[in-house]
């Protein structure tokens, strides 16, 4: 027990490009004696290459071997994720107001054009006319009484649904779209931990 | 009628009914906006009551409207009919949306994680603005 140390890998790590990723920086270690935790956490395992592009996968093998080779007489236990994501980060990629207006322009215009549509496609006109035919009994060609409401409901059923404006107040639960964000990193993050991780596979061509 | 032809239609009728509103309740349960509902308001338990509202709101509408039935009352009941009528629509549309895993692509690729609420108001703003100009000038030309 006196020599175990205890690994837990992070899931994912940001570093600048050329650093030099040491166990420290991508793992959490406890062990009983603090002097060989902070020697262990010095050890550089891996240089970061201009050829790496912006995915890093380092596996936990590599960490154990590396503190293996350092100190035979340590036991290590690994908890945790098997391999940290690093993600090289070459400059901050600079926030153009032009892009972003011409995106926002393009999403507005783009739902506006599709909601008309959609009224069109299910002959929604008729169906108000029928509607306000059926409370009152009078006819009439346009019911904007029944229309300029539902337009407005549109707008706030949207922000409903993604609870934005109660969000403080009503829960702490995440709202869908944060969760479906979640879900698309978890996605990519399983893809790259899969495919940028030479370890992980092996094909007979490999030789 | 003979019989024969009046049992036929009645068949057909109900067999048509029964497709209908199976596809009707599969659409609203994968789209998922009774559980948001559900989980905005934190009324879990009435989620059977909410059952019978959608099933007795897709009769009475259907009856109504086949039946041509007129009620004779007041235009301004039309008011919350028309913003519940939108909200319903508005959830619809923005569930689609996430069906289709159109915000998180979007954001990945352009890389404004943190103005994703922006974007998001942009098409709030253009459903609405689009759906005002249809009922009010489009639907005259």
């Amino acid at each position: 027990m006196e020599k175990t140390v205890f690994v837990k890998l992070r899931h994912r790590v940001q570093v600048k490009p050329n650093a030099t990723v040491s166990i420290g920086d991508i793992s959490q270690l406890i062990g009983n004696d603090r002097h060989t935790i902070e020697r262990l956490k010095e050890i550089p395992l891996y240089r970061i290459q201009p050829s790496d592009k912006n995915i890093v996968i380092l596996d936990v093998m590599r960490v154990v071997d590396a503190i293996v080779h350092t100190d035979a007489s340590l036991e290590v236990q690994t908890i945790g994720p098997a391999q940290t994501i690093i993600e090289v980060i070459y400059k901050k990629r600079k926030f153009s107001l032009v892009y972003f207006l011409l995106v926002w322009l393009l999403l507005f215009i783009g739902s506006g054009m599709a909601i008309m549509n959609f009224h069109e496609d299910v002959s929604m006109q008729q169906v108000h006319q029928r509607l306000y035919t059926m409370i009152t009994g009078e006819k009439i060609d346009k019911p904007l009484l029944l229309q300029i409401p539902y337009s407005l409901g549109l707008g706030i059923g949207m922000i409903l649904f993604f609870n934005h404006v109660f969000r403080k107040r009503i829960n702490e639960e995440p709202s869908p779209l944060e969760v479906e964000m979640f879900n698309y990193q978890q996605s990519l993050d399983q893809y790259v931990i899969l495919h940028e991780n030479k370890e992980s596979m092996r094909r007979i061509a490999d030789d | 009628m003979p019989t024969i032809e009046a049992i036929f239609v009645i068949f057909i009728g109900f067999a048509g009914g029964l497709a209908v509103g199976t596809g009707f309740i599969a659409f609203l349960v994968v789209l998922g906006v009774i559980p948001r509902l559900t989980q905005l308001t934190k009324t879990m338990k009435w989620i059977h009551a909410y059952e019978w509202s959608a099933v007795l709101g897709a009769v009475v509408g259907g009856w109504m409207s086949l039946r041509n039935s007129v009620l004779y009352t007041s235009k301004y009941w039309l008011i919350p009919i028309g913003l519940f009528h939108g909200v319903f629509i508005g959830m619809l549309a923005a569930a689609l949306t996430e069906v289709l895993n159109v915000w998180p692509i979007l954001a990945k690729r352009i890389g404004v994680a943190d103005k994703i609420v922006v974007l998001l108001m942009a098409i709030v703003f253009g459903k609405v603005f689009g759906s005002l100009f249809h009922w009010i000038y489009f639907i005259d030309h």
